[in-house]
């Protein structure tokens, strides 16, 4: 994919107002492009692996300009909106590629930096579309799981930096981030949701050690992080001291819609893999429906949330109805994984190849989409409360 | 088609219009003229999409009776048929047979929005296998010839339609190839169905959410027990992920075979929405939900009968499941 990348023919302005044109522009790029196979088909036996070569997906992405719409020019993109890349994440999906790891974590962590911190977004965010590194989210903690305003990592003034000291837990990509967006309180320990501050702390900062952990599959998809009196310069704040829940907040628009969307482009390419796995051997009874119920949902949640990105892309803000994908996105990543370990019967369990190890890993992980970035129960509720507006929840 | 042209100020008003008018209409009465009063012909001819999801959620809200769907199906295909001898009718495909009309043979069956006698022509496809090719005709008989193998359904639901079933008329009135206007008309009557249907699950939830606020057990709204809320919520999510590949189905109109896809897609879904929902606006009702003394069974039998029409869920999700295990590529439908 080295030098030999033509920039696309229209120019980057009228891709970047046309998300129409990028598309097409992108679409021819991917269909003829032969150093791509590369990555078409790979399977991964680690973590570390994958992402390192997904990191190589995304600089060639990145030198032939592609993964910089939907950026702005400050941030070391080309501009253009959220649109443009679900559009990116959408043809890459199609034309049987990996959406590169390092997107995932950037969906959810730069859209809050360009916002509430502008000058470190110009400083870092080039760096992580470069493909040159990655960040990890550091939210949960041992004690603070759903009920995110529990937090007790502390931040404390000292003249010009923070200390840290506390610990993160169940990290995505943690092991190999370069930098983690941490939430962390800065208020006293009753402060619940009003004491915390948002702080991108670089991951060999000293003070700062870093343990992967593994999922059931064997593989380090996940770390826990600790902060021994860190020293974070002040500068490395996302928003106001105090103001860390409203960053988490806005961030959160932005994992539930564009992490939905992005999931539903994936679940697609899996659906066909899985249909060309298995297309060849007898199927039973009811697995037709079964296919076509899966397929119906990962249609409903692309359906929804590329309504939800469109809003995104409009400026408007996202609220608690985000949750509805959220729940559409579990709901469709359950059901196409338990599909797999059903049409693929004895061998899910017992082969060795390659193709039946991805979807053992990956069923691992889509069990995940009812637990992370807010449980299945907790989006219910937020619906109950915001939505359907409901009288608040009691204990029996 | 993608864009909606009507503000959102004059869809309220419209929903509104559309709201009233079905409350006014007595059983079995006929919505055409209340339509021509509030010019609806000119907002379907604006924006489609819109206008046939409004007027068909609205029927399904009200759990009106009326002979909307024929409309739809007619406005494909009168195109093909000769100039009508006043008022057509449909014959739908019997619930066995999906959205295929039945083999040309000795017997006929299908059913009828409405007796024989309140229209005065009914259209009958048939599909016809020769040759290994697969074509549809459309016979148009006089509504008298049809009066004797009409029955008023007494099934689950009360919703005023005909079964029709028996030897199949000897001379047909006129007998024309479908072309594609068949199945053209099957898939905008799916996603008129999708949208009866969801407006159907609409009015039960809000009704479930309504009884579960003003249930009291325990010392308090019933709606405060997470397992009520969730149950309600998860109602909301199947509703609104059904409405949205309702809404993806609309913006595929322009390609054919891509429209039938997917407004099969919409109803399947639309389908399982309501065996959702309606399960658990009844288990939220208690005693309630399955008794004549509340409202609720009738949205249950209603969306269970609109579900089974141009086909039912399992109908529709063995057939697409095939065809995309055998042969077919996988659509995305839903575009950004
Ligand atoms: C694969 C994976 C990746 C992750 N990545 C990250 C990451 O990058 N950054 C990060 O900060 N965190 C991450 N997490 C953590 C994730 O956000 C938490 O797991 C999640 O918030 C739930 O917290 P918990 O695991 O402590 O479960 P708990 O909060 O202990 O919940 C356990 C169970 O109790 C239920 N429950 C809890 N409270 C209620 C309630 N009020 N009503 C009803 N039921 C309730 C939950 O729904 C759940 O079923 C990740 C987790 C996984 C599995």
């Amino acid at each position: 994919m080295t030098g030999t990348v033509a920039p696309p023919a229209p120019g980057p302005t009228t891709l970047a107002s046309d998300p129409e044109a990028y598309r097409a522009a992108l679409r021819a790029y991917l269909g003829s492009e032969a150093s791509l196979d590369r990555w078409r088909n790979r399977h991964h036996r680690t973590t570390e692996e994958r992402i390192t070569e997904h990191a190589v997906l995304m600089s060639g992405l990145h030198r032939g300009r592609w993964n910089r719409y939907g950026w702005p020019a400050d941030a070391g993109g080309l501009g253009g909106d959220e649109r443009h890349r679900a559009i990116l994440y959408d043809e890459l999906s199609a034309a049987g590629l990996p959406v590169p790891e390092p997107h995932l974590m950037l969906e959810t962590l730069g859209p809050p930096l360009v916002r509430f911190a502008p000058e470190l977004a110009a400083e870092l965010l080039p760096r992580y579309l470069r493909g040159e590194e990655w960040w990890g989210q550091g939210f949960s903690e041992p004690e603070a799981g759903s009920d995110l305003a529990a937090l007790r990592c502390r931040a404390r003034r000292d003249g010009e930096d923070y200390v840290v000291s506390g610990q993160k837990l169940w990290t995505s990509h943690g092991a190999t981030a370069t930098r983690l967006m941490c939430l962390v309180r800065t208020g006293t320990a009753e402060s619940r949701h009003r004491g915390l501050t948002m702080l991108l702390i670089d991951a060999d900062t000293p003070g700062v050690s870093v343990r992967p952990i593994a999922l059931a599959s064997g593989h380090n998809e996940l770390a826990e992080v600790f902060f021994d009196d860190a020293r974070v310069p002040a500068r490395r704040a996302v928003g106001e001291e105090g103001g860390g829940w409203t960053v988490a907040m806005y961030l959160l628009q932005f994992e539930r819609a564009m992490y939905a969307w992005l999931s539903s482009t994936i679940a697609l390419r899996r659906l066909r893999e899985l249909r060309e796995q298995v297309g060849a051997r007898s199927t039973h009874d009811g697995d037709a429906v079964r296919f076509a119920e899966v397929y119906a949902d990962i249609v409903a949640l692309r359906a929804r949330s590329a309504e939800t990105v469109r809003r995104l892309a409009s400026g408007a803000t996202v609220g608690p109805e985000a949750s509805i994908d959220k729940v559409l996105l579990a709901t469709a990543e359950t059901g196409l994984h338990d599909l797999a370990r059903e049409l693929l019967g004895g061998d899910f369990v017992l082969s060795a190849e390659t193709h039946a190890a991805q979807w053992r890993a990956d069923w691992w992980y889509s069990r995940a989409s009812t637990i992370m970035g807010g449980s299945a129960e907790v989006q219910r509720t937020i619906l109950a409360d915001h939505v359907l507006s409901l009288p608040k929840e009691t204990s029996a | 088609m993608t864009t909606t042209s009507l503000d959102a100020a004059t869809l309220d008003l419209l929903t509104g219009s559309v709201r009233e008018l079905f409350a006014a209409l007595p059983a079995g009465g006929d919505l055409g003229p209340a339509l021509d009063e509030l010019g609806w012909a000119e907002v379907a001819a604006e924006d489609p999409a819109t206008a046939t999801t409004l007027l068909f959620t609205e029927q399904g809200r009200s759990l009106a009776c009326t002979r909307a769907l024929d409309a739809v199906l007619l406005a494909e295909l009168d195109p093909v048929l000769p100039p009508a001898r006043g008022t057509r009718a449909v014959l739908l495909p019997t619930p066995a047979d999906g959205d295929e009309p039945s083999r040309h043979g000795s017997t006929l069956t299908g059913v009828l929005l409405a007796p024989p006698g309140t229209v005065d022509e009914i259209v009958v496809a048939t599909t016809h296998l020769a040759d290994g090719e697969r074509s549809v005709q459309l016979d148009v008989h006089p509504a008298p010839v049809l009066a004797p193998l009409a029955h008023p359904v007494q099934g689950f639901d009360t919703a005023g339609w005909v079964t029709v079933s028996g030897a199949r008329p000897s001379s047909p009135h006129e007998r024309i190839p479908a072309g594609t206007a068949w199945t053209a008309a099957a898939a905008a009557a799916q996603r008129a169905l999708a949208a009866e249907i969801l407006g159907t699950c609409d009015a039960a939830l809000r009704i479930a959410v309504r009884h579960a606020s003003d249930r009291r057990q325990f010392g308090r709204p019933i709606a405060e027990f997470q397992a009520v809320r969730h149950r309600l919520a998860e109602g909301l999510v199947a509703l609104e992920g059904a409405r949205g590949v309702l809404r993806s189905a609309w913006e595929v109109t322009d390609d054919p075979g891509g429209a039938m896809w997917a407004a099969a897609l919409a109803k399947l879904q639309a389908g399982r929405a309501q065996a959702r929902i309606m399960r658990d606006v009844v288990q939220v009702h208690g005693a309630m939900g399955v008794s004549r003394e509340g409202s609720v069974h009738r949205y249950v039998s209603r969306a269970a009968a609109l579900d089974v029409l141009l086909g039912g869920r399992r109908l529709l999700a063995e057939s697409m499941g095939t065809a995309m295990l055998l042969t077919a590529g996988i659509d995305p439908v839903a575009r950004l």
